[in-house]
């Protein structure tokens, strides 16, 4: 499953969009994460309104076997409220910053979502049956009288209407002094961290009121802060291992079998900077916004504002892998500085097979690079390619001289739509591209 | 590296004229103190001038994005921290420029009507000294953090650095925006700026010394204004939107009196 672009392998097509077509966007109804469960069957979105929209896979007809299944709702729920904080005279946003899917250990689902504060672990659960014939109560849920009942009677399941129950199980919270930017539930399946901009917390999913303090960056003396926790990681199969990238471009890998406290790293990885490309913006665009296991294990992702980055965990002072994503913002960072989109955080994922990372760019493009062949390619989530198995075309945009045909100038870029969350689903070519309040779904059409 | 400096200056008239934009990515280019160098050899240098535009309109931006909040929602602290120290590379930038290879009026038109204001008020508070240059002046000194807000207060007859000396009559009238960074606004801003709410665990030391995180927001402004003495350098108009949390105790313990 190589296979970026073009080529002989496959193409891209369009598979569905989610969403209200309405140009006016609410600000609620803006995608704020994507991802798949674990085993691909269930896509999760949480936006910026507090809800969390569930997707599921429908399988595929036998008839037309060349079809592959739709998702469809599946189940949507608040997850989270907007909160006053009383003591700091602050709101809290309802914002979904991170969805995180455990994996499946019975008939339910189960997820971990999280707003800036408080993290909440939902179970997802199917009714299809219900008990009928009770006589212990009334029609209205009273309990009768023991002496009038005379007979025992045994309820019998009766089918009914398919019925997806969201609960809360467990709610996290008041750990966290700033934001949570990251959640990442461990490999041994028990546990989870929780960073946010100075600290990193590791729970039991089981208990909530207690957590232990892993990481702690915050200097006594808060003038002396020079950088904040952006991202952080389990290791997808070592327990003990978890990374977090900083906003000065580092990333620190910790072995929590070393002190309970880790706040000295293991391995710290950094790539010298390029003198030459100094500028004044040159902390705020190496500062990482993403940072990813591959599903290997051997290899880590990272995102900077014009980069991706892969490390291999063997090697610290420098990526083995460095993709450009959008290297034509180079020479107008002043302006994305004053615009603020220089502070946009920028996902990244990779394929099921580790062979393909992708990530988001502006003007509704993202980027998709082959670690094989180091081919990529730049595509679009746009309503108007949006036509049922619509092979999607690729984009690029011209850079310095004549702009060819088919070609757009980087003034012509749109910088409000811009695609920060990226999935892939674990197995198959399928990706989920959110674009401000549309969901979009792509797969690959074998030719 | 400098060696080279004429064909980068070329590069930068080009994209200079293309684009109108200040070109000084491309000047951001060679590390510090090269330019005072290529500032020698060439005079003002257009490339050089525009990346002190850029500078300044970087450092205008930097100042406004501090500045500029919505009241009773917490900041992107990751957003604070790279401003800031977007700030101290502008500022360390300015120091080993020395101020001396610029005139006030390259400054001056590339200064953001928000960062004039800012000007403003310094142009209240303080007398004809030129800290820059007399900060310049003290390089023994510049080791030291520049953002210690125990900075001593400059005086006017501070020795100057040589290469200053040329431009500092220029640069005191004309109370220049770098004169009022490098003195006045690193310290001050953060002076008044306030993490004390940030902190749960640890007020009463949070709030004793000068902070430097504006991550809190007082929705108290005005009534701060009023009854809080400006007993601070300079009341700019970050001070009449932060607080710290005693003085929040101080107003709640008057307005329950009266």
């Amino acid at each position: 499953m190589a296979g970026v672009a073009g080529g002989n392998d496959f193409q891209w097509c369009f598979s569905q969009v989610k969403g209200a077509i309405d140009e006016d966007v609410a600000e609620a109804d803006i995608i704020s994460t994507v991802e798949f469960n674990y085993s691909g069957e269930l896509l999760a979105t949480g936006d910026k309104g507090g809800r969390v929209v569930i997707f599921q896979h429908e399988q595929e007809s036998k008839n037309r076997p060349h079809l592959r299944g739709e998702y469809n709702v599946y189940s949507t729920f608040q997850s989270h409220e907007p909160e006053f904080d009383y003591l700091k005279s602050l709101e809290i946003e309802e914002k979904i910053n991170k969805i995180r899917w455990l994996p499946q250990q019975n008939a339910a689902h189960f997820l971990l979502s999280t707003n800036d504060k408080t993290i909440k672990l939902w179970k997802i659960s199917e009714r299809d049956k219900r008990a009928e014939g009770y006589n212990l109560k009334d029609e209205d849920g009273r309990l009768r009288d023991p002496f009038r009942i005379t007979s025992l009677r045994v309820p019998v399941l009766m089918p009914m209407d398919l019925m997806v129950e969201a609960s809360p199980r467990r709610i996290f919270a008041n750990a966290h002094t700033y934001h949570i930017n990251s959640i990442s539930v461990n490999s041994d399946h028990e546990t989870y961290l929780s960073a946010d901009d100075l600290r990193i917390n590791l729970w039991h999913l089981e208990i909530t009121d207690r957590s232990f303090n892993i990481v702690d960056i915050k200097p006594a003396n808060m003038e002396e802060l020079t950088e904040v926790i952006t991202a952080a990681e389990c290791h997808p199969h070592q327990c003990n291992v978890f990374v977090y990238s900083s906003s000065k471009g580092t990333i620190r890998l910790c072995d929590m079998r070393a002190a309970a406290l880790c706040d000295r790293h293991s391995k710290f990885f950094e790539e010298p900077e390029d003198p030459s490309s100094r500028s004044f913006f040159s902390e705020i665009i190496s500062s990482i916004s993403d940072v990813k296991f591959s599903h290997s294990g051997r290899y880590m992702m990272t995102r900077d504002y014009l980069s991706v980055k892969v490390w291999d965990l063997n090697m610290e002072n420098r990526p083995v892998e460095t993709y450009q994503v959008h290297e034509y913002l180079r020479s107008k960072l002043c302006s994305l500085y004053e615009n603020d989109c220089i502070f946009d955080k920028f996902e990244c994922c990779w394929n099921g097979s580790d062979s393909a990372i992708m990530t988001g760019s502006y003007n509704n493009f993202f980027r998709m690079f082959d670690r094989n062949t180091r081919r990529d390619i730049t595509l679009e989530a746009s309503r108007e390619s949006s036509k049922p198995r619509a092979t999607l075309k690729p984009r690029k945009v011209s850079t310095g001289g004549k702009r060819k045909k088919d070609e757009i100038s980087v003034d012509s870029l749109d910088f409000n739509k811009k695609i920060l969350h990226t999935a892939w689903h674990p197995k198959d070519n399928v990706i989920a591209v959110a674009a401000t309040n549309n969901l979009y779904i792509f797969q690959d059409k074998i030719n | 590296m400098l060696g080279r400096g004429v064909k980068r200056k070329w590069s930068c008239l080009e994209e200079l004229e293309a684009e109108g934009v200040p070109a000084a990515l491309v000047e951001a280019k060679q590390p510090n103190g090269e330019e005072d160098e290529g500032g020698l050899l060439a005079g003002v240098p257009p490339c050089h001038a525009s990346h002190l535009q850029q500078r300044q309109k970087v450092l205008g931006l930097c100042l406004e994005k501090l500045q500029r909040y919505q009241a009773g929602v917490e900041l992107s602290l990751r957003r604070s921290v790279l401003l800031i120290n977007t700030l101290r590379q502008i500022h360390e930038d300015m120091r080993s420029d020395g101020a001396g290879t610029c005139t006030p009026a390259v400054l001056l038109s590339g200064v953001d009507p928000d960062s004039r204001l800012l000007r403003d008020d310094f142009r209240e508070d303080t007398s004809l000294t030129c800290p820059g240059c007399a900060e310049g002046g003290g390089d023994g000194l510049s080791v030291s953090p520049p953002l210690s807000p125990e900075f001593p207060p400059q005086e006017e007859n501070t020795p100057l650095d040589q290469k200053s000396s040329p431009t500092i009559s220029a640069f005191s009238d004309a109370v220049n925006p770098m004169g009022y960074l490098s003195d006045l606004a690193l310290d001050d801003i953060f002076e008044d700026i306030d993490t004390s709410m940030y902190e749960t665990s640890d007020l009463s030391s949070a709030s004793g010394s000068s902070l430097l995180w504006p991550v809190s927001v007082s929705l108290w402004a005005d009534e701060d204004v009023k009854i809080r003495p400006l007993n601070h350098g300079s009341p700019g108009s970050l001070q009449s939107c932060l607080m710290d949390l005693n003085e929040l105790d101080h107003i709640m313990e008057i307005l329950v009196k009266s």
